[in-house]
């Protein structure tokens, strides 16, 4: 881990030692700036029950620049579209050094509980979101039992 | 009757009216005088139209880079002595308000620490995040003594490398006058004061420093970087208005109050969501809109080849109009319609398809004329040059100097300035609501008018001087009248 920042190293320490609950966040061996993310669907949301894995990489510039996160695992969401990228400030104008590994993965779980199709990123979910809250969360319910079952192989 | 006779014959009203005025003891060379007097100022009214009479009358004057710096910074320096603030704060004050210099000063006086938290140049409440005699950087997660700890305004303290780092991520991204606390949620400025006292990297105090200065340009109402490329001129003007401003460098003109091309009679935000409706619907636009016709009689393909939509077939002579491929003839002035779209009347009742049919036509219609107009104007260069050369010509074998035809040179200048505006009509009356039959009405006159000056400018050598002259001015003032009419500034 030669030339790695403290910042980094006391941030994985402290995300292995006291995690964060529903979420796991492991360092790839290989390369401590790559982490392999499992944050599980909120109850009460129709991602609930769900294991939907993520990547997130620091770039040289971490905490300057916010981490990318994206998610691998296919979701039914306005603000998550087919490739994964996620559509919330913070990871983008609204990143402040201050903010943390933790905090961002906090984020992209509250947003599982409240999306929100007015700042789309997919506008075809988001229309099906406005012009049927019901039919979607239906459908969004029907993918996490399809590609977020943790005994499925998902390959996305 | 051309316009310089029409010009003598009020001379000579005038004077004689004046004459009657005087007493008849008077000295006749003071009445000579007085007539002197009067008909220069009256002819320099003619060759440009006063304030009052030119609806694209502007004032404003070029600056340098450093000319436009002491202006800012003396109206700066006034705000400091005024408010009794650091310039840095006071710098950011006016570019966060736009040097509305009376308002800042009203609302400072009122509440100076409330307005300070408004601008987010202060906080609520001075945070204080260090812990112990050696606290630990939340940022960087490193332990330092207490004086490597530096803040702004909010109290949020970060060491001092930290910082600097932040700084440099951000100007990288362009980032120079928005730059925040590093705090979570702390909306608090960067002053540059603390930028320059922390920043390391000299290339990028030089990019910090250039970077402000545009965006203290930018939030000036009476300062505008000329659009040109390359061009380093700023231009001021008395007041933000959407009038034409001609660079004196690089030769451009442009709207002063949006820096795209000068688009009177339309507005800044109307031509925008014509540039972009052109750009997105052009490929469909590109293909309808062929480069050439067939002669409307004789079939013959002719390709445009001058600016004049005045057509005449080489090979069966007749006289068609380019846009509507109908008779010249009946394009006399009050007849002329080929600029007025005809909307079906029975729109409302059709269906969706036959209504997006329509919505289409209807773009295209003004999509057309708009792109004929960009093309002609393109075409007019050629013939300007044609006319150097002609004059050339005519010099060279002793017929008149080079002074007696300069009055063709006008006429194609003021030619592609009507043409100019003509073409930046059509983004208007497409969005028009209001008054269209009135502005179709001066539409097509001035279309008429442009062509007939086309037509003449182009056929120079057979159009008798006195003709061409009346022509340019029966031109300019419908151009004028439908500004007048027309222009909301």
């Amino acid at each position: 881990m030669a030339g790695l920042p403290r910042r980094i190293i006391k941030e994985t320490q402290r995300l292995l030692a006291e995690p964060v609950v529903g979420i796991l966040a492991v360092p790839d061996e290989a390369n401590a700036r790559y982490f392999h993310v499992v944050v599980g669907g909120p109850s009460q949301s129709p991602y609930e029950g769900g294991q939907f894995r993520l990547e997130l990489f620091l770039p040289e510039e971490y905490p300057m620049s916010a981490p990318k996160v994206r998610f691998m695992t296919k979701i039914y969401h306005p603000n998550i579209d087919k490739l994964g990228r996620i559509c919330l400030d913070i990871l983008k104008d609204k990143w402040s050094p201050a903010l943390q590994i933790r905090t961002v993965l906090l984020s992209i779980q509250a947003l599982l509980s409240a999306p929100n199709p007015d700042d789309p990123l997919d506008n075809n979910v988001a229309e099906h979101w406005k012009s049927n809250e019901k039919s979607a969360i239906e459908q969004a319910r029907q993918w996490t039992q399809l590609y977020a079952k943790s005994n499925t192989v998902n390959s996305h | 009757m051309s316009a310089d006779m029409n010009r003598q014959m009020s001379h000579q009203s005038e004077a004689s009216s004046m004459g009657s005025d005087c007493d008849s003891s008077e000295d006749l060379d003071e009445d000579t005088e007085k007539f002197y007097y009067i008909d220069t100022t009256d002819d320099l009214d003619l060759d440009c139209p006063s304030k009052t009479d030119d609806p694209e009358y502007f004032e404003y004057e070029p600056l340098q880079l450093i000319d436009a710096e002491r202006m800012m910074n003396e109206e700066i320096e006034a705000l400091c002595m005024k408010l009794k603030v650091n310039p840095s704060t006071a710098k950011m004050l006016l570019l966060r308000h736009n040097w509305k210099k009376e308002e800042i000063i009203d609302n400072y006086q009122r509440d100076p620490s409330g307005f300070l938290v408004d601008t987010h140049l202060a906080s609520r409440r001075k945070h204080d995040n260090l812990v112990g005699q050696r606290p630990v950087c939340s940022v960087c997660c490193s332990e330092y003594a207490r004086d490597r700890f530096v803040g702004v305004a909010c109290g949020h303290m970060f060491c001092r490398d930290c910082w600097d780092m932040h700084f440099q991520t951000q100007i990288r991204d362009g980032v120079t006058t928005g730059i925040e606390c590093m705090a979570k949620e702390c909306p608090v400025l960067v002053t540059e004061d603390f930028v320059y006292k922390v920043l390391s990297d000299s290339k990028l105090r030089d990019k910090y420093s250039k970077f402000s200065f545009n965006d203290l340009i930018k939030s000036h109402p009476k300062l505008r970087f000329c659009p040109g490329a390359d061009c380093s001129v700023i231009i001021k003007a008395k007041e933000l208005k959407a009038k034409k401003v001609e660079c004196h460098s690089c030769k451009i003109t442009f709207c002063f109050k949006c820096g795209l091309s000068y688009h009177a009679p339309t507005e800044c935000d109307v031509i925008k969501r014509w540039l972009t409706k052109c750009e997105d619907d052009s490929e469909t636009a590109n293909y309808i809109s062929a480069h050439t016709k067939d002669c409307p009689k004789c079939h013959v393909c002719i390709e445009k080849n001058g600016g004049c939509n005045h057509m005449q077939c080489p090979e069966c002579k007749y006289d068609f109009c380019w846009m509507c491929l109908g008779d010249w003839k009946s394009h006399g002035s009050e007849y002329y319609e080929c600029s007025r779209y005809k909307e079906n009347p029975n729109i409302a009742n059709e269906s969706v398809h036959v209504q997006a049919r329509e919505a289409l036509k209807k773009y295209l219609f003004y999509y057309e004329r708009w792109e004929n107009h960009a093309k002609s104007l393109q075409l007019e260069e050629t013939t300007t040059s044609k006319i150097t050369a002609r004059i050339q010509e005519k010099v060279m074998n002793n017929q008149g100097t080079w002074i007696d035809w300069q009055y063709l040179l006008k006429a194609a200048a003021l030619l592609k300035k009507c043409r100019y505006t003509l073409q930046y009509t059509y983004p208007y009356a497409y969005y028009l609501d209001n008054r269209k039959d009135l502005f179709e009405y001066q539409q097509a006159q001035l279309e008429a008018e442009v062509e007939n000056l086309s037509w003449k400018v182009e056929r120079a050598e057979i159009t008798d001087r006195g003709e061409l002259e009346n022509q340019m001015d029966v031109a300019e003032k419908r151009r004028l009248t439908l500004l007048k009419d027309f222009l909301e500034v």
